[in-house]
């Protein structure tokens, strides 16, 4: 399983490789193994099909376009296609809330100068995106709607705090001890970081 | 919030996860992480988890339609000029930038130049202005000065302990004319007038100081006012000794004897 995961990190690369040189054919491909994961993910924060089909034709340009600029060592494509899908989705809601959220997007990529980072760590299975809907389901209400705020929303820990009625100070310690829950969940394979 | 304990510190590692700190929390918890490997791997784990969550939602179909579209709409984009290895890619990047810096520059240098030039040429201007102000000045001050020694050589002449009075008639030239002089032998002579005719253009009239028994001596030119008045002040020295105080008409800027027609006349 971890293999098959792996080779399908070598294809993107190879694909986003061809996209870089201005293959579009490369693009097709890149289409048919990631629009339905980002077009539920721009569905799920915004609630609004086309909308959503705008985020997914958004990200699939902005890709194109940065093809050259994609850094294997950062991040494998399927987490920055998801970086770009939350990034784009999270400006359409602020275009719509007209609120500025203090967010550092690209801060959820882990640290760039971990030597230890490695693409495994953010390698998510099928299997373990199920597993991670079912613990989300199982956290307290205040860990589980603080982390989608924060995740599906944008929402900064201020806001969360506002409208969760809750102190600033639980709203941080929630959405640590609910990832940390979310963490369990996913289990093994989680990388070289969890191993030791 | 600058000095936060290892614990509070810890504490931000979720929110860091879901990229939703404060910036102020996010560069303190990025600068604990350089020195706390614990917090390093926790953000590790919990990145991977945020990393999830993208994948944690309901998974739908995107409409059949879309795929087309989204191909078309990225055919559609600009050329991009062809793929080179990264390196260059990045140097060729910084190009662009670097030569926009060089331009934006020498543009800058250029600004400079024509400003400091703009300053220059102002401060020139200013400097020859103040030049002005200052001649103008010195001019003003000298006929204040000049204001002030007239007006102190009068008092000082008309308190003189031998001041004389003469009376100046006017002669047949200008018979309308008068003319008054106080004379202190030790302290000089004032002269004034009144009704004097204007001249015509280079003529000028001419005081004179005629010591008894002796030749005429110039006692200066009158600047005549508007109204036909004039007061000239005459040092001790020429007006030592004075018979008959007399003004004549000559030509301007004065002659060594007089030439042309008596005008007043008078003897103390």
């Amino acid at each position: 399983m971890a293999g098959a995961h792996t080779a399908t990190y070598d294809a993107d690369r190879a694909t986003v490789d061809r996209m870089a040189r201005g293959d579009t054919s490369a693009l097709s491909d890149l289409y048919d193994r990631h629009a339905r994961a980002i077009y539920s993910l721009a569905v799920r924060m915004l609630a609004d099909a086309a909308e959503a089909e705008d985020v997914v034709q958004d990200v699939f340009t902005q890709a194109w376009r940065q093809a050259t600029r994609y850094d294997a060592a950062r991040a494998p494509v399927v987490a920055w296609l998801m970086i770009m899908t939350r990034a784009r989705s999270l400006d359409r809601l602020r275009r719509r809330r007209s609120r500025i959220v203090a967010t550092e997007l690209d801060s959820s990529i882990p640290h760039p100068r971990d030597p230890e980072a490695s693409q495994e760590s953010l390698a998510i299975t099928a299997e373990q995106a199920d597993k991670l809907r079912g613990a989300l389901g199982e956290l307290s209400d205040v860990q589980r709607k603080a982390i989608e705020l924060a995740y599906y929303e944008g929402l900064s820990q201020s806001d969360i705090a506002e409208r969760l009625q809750q102190p600033l100070g639980t709203i941080k310690t929630r959405i640590r001890s609910g990832l940390l829950k979310l963490r369990e969940a996913l289990g093994g394979g989680a990388g070289p970081a969890v191993a030791r | 919030m600058t000095s936060m304990t290892h614990d509070e510190l810890r504490e931000l590692t979720g929110g860091y996860a879901l990229g939703v700190l404060s910036d102020e929390e996010r560069r303190a918890l990025e600068a604990h992480l350089s020195t706390c490997r614990e917090c390093t791997l926790e953000v590790r784990e919990l990145a991977r988890v945020a990393a999830g969550l993208a994948h944690a939602v309901p998974q739908v179909d995107p409409p059949a339609a879309l795929r087309g579209r989204v191909l078309n709409a990225v055919r559609d984009e600009p050329a991009r000029p062809a793929h080179s290895p990264k390196p260059a890619q990045a140097v060729r990047a910084a190009a662009p930038i670097a030569t926009w810096l060089a331009v934006a520059a020498s543009i800058a240098a250029l600004a400079l130049g024509l400003y400091t030039l703009t300053l220059r040429q102002r401060i020139e201007t200013l400097q020859a202005q103040l030049r002005d102000v200052n001649a103008r000045f010195e001019r003003e001050l000298q006929i204040a000065r000049a204001s002030a020694d007239r007006a102190n050589h009068v008092s000082v002449i008309l308190a003189a302990a031998d001041v004389r009075r003469i009376d100046l008639a006017g002669q047949a030239a200008a018979p309308q004319a008068a003319g008054r002089a106080y004379w202190s032998p030790s302290r000089g002579l004032i002269f004034t007038a009144t009704n004097l005719p204007a001249l015509a253009p280079g003529k000028q009239y001419q005081l004179w100081v005629i010591p008894p028994g002796k030749n005429p001596v110039s006692a200066g030119m009158i600047d005549l006012e508007t109204d036909g008045r004039a007061i000239v002040l005459v040092d001790p020295s020429t007006a030592a000794q004075v018979g008959t105080v007399a003004v004549s008409v000559e030509p301007a800027g004065g002659v060594q004897q007089p030439t042309g027609d008596i005008v007043l006349a008078g003897t103390p």
